[in-house]
């Protein structure tokens, strides 16, 4: 049906308590509306990207929406899937984005408008209003319009909105009537009574039964039968359908607050400048790109549906590069800071019966993303935190929130902690997952122990924020990229990376320093000469990958799928 | 106690909810009645004359139909009376929507099983007339919300009403009966769903849990005046 430019009303504020999805339409489209816990409301096209079922019977978990067929997860806000189920191990693409609305809530009612970039401009007459209950009639806007005025006396109200009506005729007191058109063939009237919470149910019970007659009369003509037209739905976004871009985008961030929040460990609060922060997946990490050009990795520890602020926490190491250091005493509340968009190279199952997440000083950053992700949908979990003293635990009052599942396990020698990891760890069970995160020795020894324990390797997982091994670059050897069609010699000294980009062949990365899995490639044919922290065991053995970045060539020639 | 079943039946499902919710022991003797006509077998008949599910049998008696059954387990099995209300108000409005059930149930509900054994329905007198009673249903149920009511009968506990009125409601769509228009329908099949020891069927789905009492990220609120 003809569009009409503006914003109309598809929802009354009573109908989305917490943890409902409500079902409207606007000019064929259809629309998932639900309320976050923390009050935002969502506007969605009712559909999900996977198979298309309809998000109006899916899941409101409070800050995500569950599709109800294969479980794929949106989150608040930002409507960014973070979580499919049938690859749990695996991250979701940040482009997978389900189509939204822009979301107004203003007397009473959940406006939305179809084009972009609108500002709301309904202008509402004075005095405390309360909405009646919404009256579907199948007939078309126009014909609801003419009969309002016909059979109800109506007064159009262009000033209010191009479908607003003053009717005097509905009960005892004045009603503002608008009109949201759902298709060609039905219209719903929303009212709002001049009264407010003093609303008399007296009037309420008039009005409607006033509207009833009126539908009824609307109708007499009509069969009852809802002309059922079929949903118009957006074309899924061309970017979808294309392989990812090599680097992510750039956005610009604020610091709101920086303080302490341990020894030697600084948070930072940071806000978007425009807009919203997009979808990130517990686990994730942002690259913060410092004054000095210098890149870090910080991970999100925020919960989900987040996407006002993010904290991040960074340890001040004394032999700072030159990163934490200028966090530390350069970075003032209120700098502006480059940051990428939040990538995951430590994904969370969200199918396991039991997770364990052990963390080792500032590694309960992303593991505090995790903790908040599985606390928001009561999974089982236990969140164990190692550190050399109570003052030296990061973002201890964001913990407490997590009681009783936190244990703190404070001022160990490596050998008690060694004993510790093997009684937090115990035996493997179905379903019982680990992920640790803290300096190398640490999540080595985690490896380490869980194996003795007879866990298997897929259900262990690690991020590390250092490669402990000293590179070794004296070997050169050759490459062949697959699907580039081009042949490069490394020589000794230079890193296989920064010979692939002094080539032109573009590829993302991070630490450089092997560590965080952000560089890896596929190898086709070869041995690699594994010198990173980030492949486990298995994936070594597997010579499939390689991490660019540090790593070499035991034969004298790799062939990549690059 | 044996309920003779057919798991795609909306009135079996009306007995196998009571049953679930008051935990009450029994076992389930499937009968194929789509596509294999046990219903119309002679040992079948035997137990109801009518050939129709749901029939249940125990050491005491055999009751047919969804409502008998519904009622018996009620009082047998539901000392406090809250399913099946004594007292005269509470009581007869629980009636008033078992009659309302079975007009749901002869109608939309005779629709989605004719639909469901891929035949076409004869004309659209089941469709409209279901729009008919949702409209009546949704209007009593916003009503409700507006005194502080959750359920059908005004008590503060669901009863029957909600056994044998939810299944048609919640399988309707199957019918091609859409519940776009009665959304405060919608939000009552979000806490019908949320009875303790309520279970599911094919094609009805389960509901979110209900929010904490405190909700979580509180400083994330946005001014929505």
């Amino acid at each position: 049906m003809a569009e009409l430019s503006g914003w109309f009303p598809v929802a009354a504020s009573h109908d989305l308590p917490l943890r409902h999805v409500f079902q409207a339409k606007l000019f064929d489209r259809e629309m998932a509306i639900w309320r976050a816990d923390d009050g935002n409301v969502n506007v969605w096209e009712n559909r999900c990207l996977h198979r298309g079922v309809r998000l109006s019977i899916g899941v409101n978990e409070g800050l995500e929406l569950k599709c109800q067929y294969h479980g794929w997860r949106y989150a608040n806000k930002t409507a960014g899937c973070i979580y499919i189920p049938a690859h749990p191990a695996n991250a979701p693409a940040r482009q997978i984005t389900n189509r939204t609305y822009p979301a107004v809530e203003r007397f009473g009612l959940v406006w939305t408008t179809l084009e972009k970039d609108l500002s709301f401009d309904v202008v509402w007459p004075d005095g405390d209003w309360s909405v009646l209950r919404a009256i579907p009639v199948h007939a078309g806007p126009d014909a609801v319009a003419a009969a309002l005025c016909k059979v109800l006396g109506a007064v159009p109200r262009p000033d209010i909105h191009a479908f607003a009506y003053a009717l005097s005729t509905l009960c005892e007191a004045p009603v503002l009537a608008l009109l949201q058109p759902q298709d060609s063939g039905k219209t719903v009237i929303r009212c709002l009574l001049s009264g407010g919470a003093q609303m008399e149910r007296r009037l309420a019970v008039q009005a409607n039964a006033t509207l009833t007659r009126f539908r009824n009369i609307v109708e007499a003509d009509a069969s009852l039968e809802p002309v059922e037209s079929e949903p118009v739905f957006e074309p899924v976004a061309s970017e979808l359908a294309e392989p990812p871009a090599a680097s992510p985008d750039a956005m610009t961030v604020r610091v709101e607050r920086k303080w302490q929040v341990a020894e030697g460990i600084t948070g930072l609060t940071v806000v978007p400048t425009t807009g919203n922060l997009p979808a990130f997946q517990p686990g994730a990490h942002i690259d913060v790109t410092l004054p000095t050009g210098v890149k870090r990795q910080y991970s999100i520890t925020d919960g989900p549906g987040t996407w006002k602020s993010w904290t991040i926490a960074v340890k001040n190491e004394p032999n700072s590069r030159g990163g934490s250091r200028f966090i530390a005493e350069t970075l003032r509340q209120g700098d502006l800071l480059s940051v990428s968009e939040p990538r995951n190279n430590f994904p969370l199952r969200r199918d396991a019966a039991e997770t364990l997440l052990i963390a080792g000083g500032i590694g309960v950053t992303p593991l505090l993303a995790m903790a908040r992700a599985l606390a928001a949908v009561r999974s089982g979990f236990r969140l164990h935190v190692f550190a050399r003293s109570e003052t030296h635990v990061p973002l201890a009052d964001q913990l407490d929130g997590l009681l009783p599942a936190v244990t703190l396990h404070l001022a160990l020698d490596p050998a008690q902690v060694a004993q510790r990891l093997a009684e937090v760890i115990g035996p493997h069970a179905p379903g019982r997952q680990i992920y640790a995160c803290g300096p190398g020795g640490m999540t080595q020894s985690v490896l380490a122990i869980a194996e003795e324990l007879g866990w298997p390797e897929e259900a262990v997982h690690f991020e590390n924020f250092n490669n402990d091994h000293v590179i070794d670059t004296s070997s050169a050897f050759a490459v062949d990229l697959a699907r580039s069609a081009l042949s490069i010699d490394v020589p000794a000294g230079q890193s296989l990376l920064s010979v692939l980009r002094a080539h032109g062949v573009e590829l993302p990365s991070a630490c450089e320093r092997g560590a965080c899995g952000t560089c890896r490639a596929e190898v086709i044919e070869g041995t690699p000469d594994h010198q990173d922290a980030y492949l486990s065991r298995g994936e070594r053995a597997s010579n499939r990958h390689i991490i660019t970045c540090v790593s070499r060539s035991r034969t004298p020639r790799l062939v990549l799928d690059l | 106690m044996r309920l003779f079943d057919y798991e795609y039946s909306a009135e079996c499902y009306k007995v196998r909810l009571l049953l679930s919710i008051l935990e009450i022991d029994h076992e389930i003797v499937p009968v194929d009645v789509h596509p294999g006509r046990e219903n119309e077998s002679a040992e079948f008949l035997a137990l109801n004359v009518l050939g129709e599910v749901p029939v249940l049998v125990s050491d005491e008696l055999i009751l047919r139909g969804a409502n008998a059954i519904l009622v018996w387990l009620s009082r047998r099995f539901d000392p406090e009376a809250k399913w099946l209300p004594n007292e005269p108000m509470p009581a007869a409005v629980c009636q008033g929507w078992l009659t309302i059930a079975d007009r749901l149930a002869a109608g939309v509900g005779t629709a989605r099983m004719t639909l469901s054994r891929g035949e076409t329905l004869p004309d659209k007198r089941a469709t409209s007339e279901a729009h008919r009673l949702l409209r009546a249903v949704d209007e009593h149920l916003w009503f409700a919300e507006r005194r502080g009511d959750d359920w059908l009968v005004p008590l503060p506990h669901p009863t029957l009403a909600e056994i044998a009125c939810f299944p048609d409601i919640a399988l309707c769509e199957e019918a091609g009966v859409s519940r776009i228009d009665y959304p405060a329908i919608r939000r009552w099949m979000d806490r019908v769903r949320r009875i303790e020891r309520f279970t599911l069927m094919s094609g009805i789905f389960p509901a979110s849990p209900p929010a904490p009492r405190t909700p979580v990220n509180q400083t994330q609120t946005e001014s929505l005046s």
